[in-house]
């Protein structure tokens, strides 16, 4: 019993120790797992001699609830860009300095100019993520990159379409040559006929049962994110992917530093860092998205950059757009959605 | 009067409903498919990466250091705390006793907020320390009500006997009492053990800078990885569990 109680002070107190332990040239990331080349980040401690350690979450929601109860400690996160906005919004961010980062130039702005911080006042681009359409080549035939693929009677009950209000309306408004982020009421109808329309020839409004169904060869055509695809893609040969010509939805996720940050200097010098051409290149490389950096881009592969899961066609991105916060404006979503999914 | 197989089919269901899922976890973590939709062969691949990542290693001493410690504790001011409840009944008591039931009912992501709160308005550096005292506060009531179990069968004249008979409290209490409840001991040590093992909520809200532990690793996962190591990992968790179960059992054997 003593000996339990002595060990049980001892761990206590050992933890107290290591807890308040020396901080000194340490810089506290907060990203999502396997976000980032590890090579690239021992690069970064062995050139400004620093400790760079890694923590983790698993949503924009979490991290926002977690660091708006309080929680500091970190020196860089990565959102997405509606949560950076947001966070912003909310006092929770800093502005970005932009002197203390040369490798800012090298960002693609007109890529940005779409995006919801387009002078990157508060945030820095790390990577770009879309929407689109992956399929079966061997099930589908005459594909056609639109998103007339979900009018399509033959592939009635093998299909899914995102369960996210705004990525499915949004495609509907495109698909009848409108903009995301409408908020004109008749647009809108005219997009839930459509989705209605839609509906009945999709299984359902999924994300990860319908990934797994397309894997297995139970769906033949899916709404899905890039990053989702080229995962799937790359274990079966069968599987493409395609932005739909009439445009589709963008996003990135930011850099961007906490107002609790203790150590700005060192998370500035990790930006610019990561920002460097050849850096962006090998973090690239590791998670397979495509960073708007212009210099680094001209480092890829031929192969990369014509891989429509990575960088979509020009003209489709000339068309495509940024899904914005619609404030108040909001609810017409969410009142089209609720109609959308009682009916028949 | 025929017995009815009703009971034996429900048994076989529950059974199955529990256990399937590891055994779908077991054998996907040797599928060379990366999302486990078919079976495309045999690999130990999963294995090799996970042993090769260094944040994982990092995350599971995380967890393995809180869950040791945080059961360690919690035993201690459980069996404690369990004993007072059955010791004295006063009104003061009845409030302890609902104290420690509390957090039993209460929504983990209630206690997560609030813990959270609590330690930055005492300005305290969030990291493992801050995941231990959670731990430790979850855990304390569920060793408290396995062993409140264990005394209510306890005949406390047996104690008394021993005082009489010239033992000092200490001794009575090491010799009659701590024996008696060793199984409910266990017991809740072991649930308090597994419990800070999975954390998964709590966790999340009171860790901080370099404390992250494995199910935080796990989840965070979800968006780039694959879920074939996560797949690998929970089969080394599983076995983990099973290992720490067998052995605990086994000791209890050997005092009885």
């Amino acid at each position: 019993m003593k000996k339990v109680l002595l060990a049980a002070a001892a761990a206590a107190l050992s933890l107290l120790i290591i807890s308040c332990g020396s901080k000194k040239n340490e810089l506290h990331v907060y990203n999502w797992a396997d976000y980032m080349n590890p090579a690239v980040i021992e690069k970064f401690e062995k050139e400004y001699n620093c400790k760079v350690v890694m923590n983790y979450f698993d949503s924009n929601e979490a991290l926002y609830a977690k660091l708006k109860a309080g929680a500091s400690g970190y020196d860089i996160l990565f959102p997405t860009s509606y949560m950076s906005k947001l966070m912003f919004e909310q006092k929770m961010i800093q502005p970005i300095d932009h002197s203390k980062l040369k490798n800012l130039k090298n960002i693609d702005t007109k890529f940005i100019q779409k995006g919801l911080d387009p002078e990157m006042k508060y945030s820095v681009p790390y990577m770009m993520t879309f929407t689109g359409i992956a399929y079966n080549t061997k099930k589908v035939k005459n594909f056609r990159a639109s998103w007339s693929m979900f009018d399509r009677a033959d592939l009635a009950g093998r299909m899914t379409l995102l369960n996210d209000l705004r990525e499915v309306i949004g495609a509907a408004l495109k698909f009848n040559g409108y903009e995301y982020n409408s908020i004109d009421d008749k647009e809108l109808e005219t997009a839930m006929n459509t989705v209605i329309k839609w509906k009945k020839n999709i299984a359902k409004f999924d994300v990860d049962e319908a990934k797994r169904g397309l894997s297995s060869g139970e769906f033949f055509l899916i709404q899905v994110y890039n990053g989702d695809a080229l995962q799937l893609i790359s274990e079966n040969p069968d599987l493409a992917f395609a932005t739909p010509a009439e445009g589709t939805t963008l996003s990135q996720d930011d850099f961007v530093i906490p107002v609790t940050a203790k150590n700005t200097d060192l998370a500035y010098k990790f930006i610019d860092f990561m920002l460097n051409p050849e850096n962006s290149k090998t973090n690239m490389e590791f998670v397979y998205y495509l960073s708007p950096n212009i210099p680094a881009q001209k480092l890829m592969s031929e192969e990369f950059l014509t891989d429509p899961a990575i960088n979509p066609p020009k003209a489709v991105l000339d068309k495509s757009d940024f899904l914005k916060d619609l404030g108040e404006n909001n609810s017409k979503y969410s009142v089209t959605w609720d109609k959308i999914k009682s009916s028949n | 009067m025929k017995r009815s197989r009703f009971p034996f089919y429900m048994t076989i269901a529950i059974l199955v409903f529990f256990y399937l899922p590891i055994v779908i976890v077991f054998t996907q973590s040797f599928n060379a498919s990366r999302f486990g939709g078919t079976w495309k062969g045999f690999t130990f691949d999963w294995y090799f990466k996970l042993f090769s990542d260094k944040n994982i290693w990092h995350a599971f001493s995380n967890t393995l250091i809180i869950a040791f410690s945080s059961t360690a504790v919690s035993v201690v001011l459980g069996t404690l705390s369990a004993f007072a409840l059955y010791k004295y009944k006063t009104k003061l008591q009845i409030t302890h006793n609902i104290l420690v039931y509390l957090p039993l009912v209460m929504p983990d992501i209630l206690m997560g907020i609030s813990l959270l709160l609590f330690f930055v308005s005492l300005k305290l550096e969030l990291g493992l320390f801050t995941i231990l005292l959670a731990h430790i506060t979850f855990s304390i009531s569920y060793v408290a009500m396995v062993v409140l179990g264990r005394f209510q069968d306890f005949d406390y004249s047996i104690f008394e006997a021993a005082l009489d008979l010239g033992a000092t409290w200490w001794t009575a209490v090491k010799k009659i009492m701590i024996p008696y409840l060793m199984p409910g001991i266990a017991a809740g040590g072991l649930l308090a053990f597994t419990l800070s093992l999975d954390d998964f909520v709590i966790t999340f809200f009171v860790s901080g800078p370099d404390s992250t532990t494995l199910p935080l690793y796990i989840y965070s996962m979800m968006r780039h990885g694959s879920p074939s190591v996560i797949n690998a990992l929970s089969v080394i968790m599983v076995l983990f569990t099973f290992v720490v179960v067998f052995i605990s059992k086994k000791l209890l054997e050997v005092k009885e």
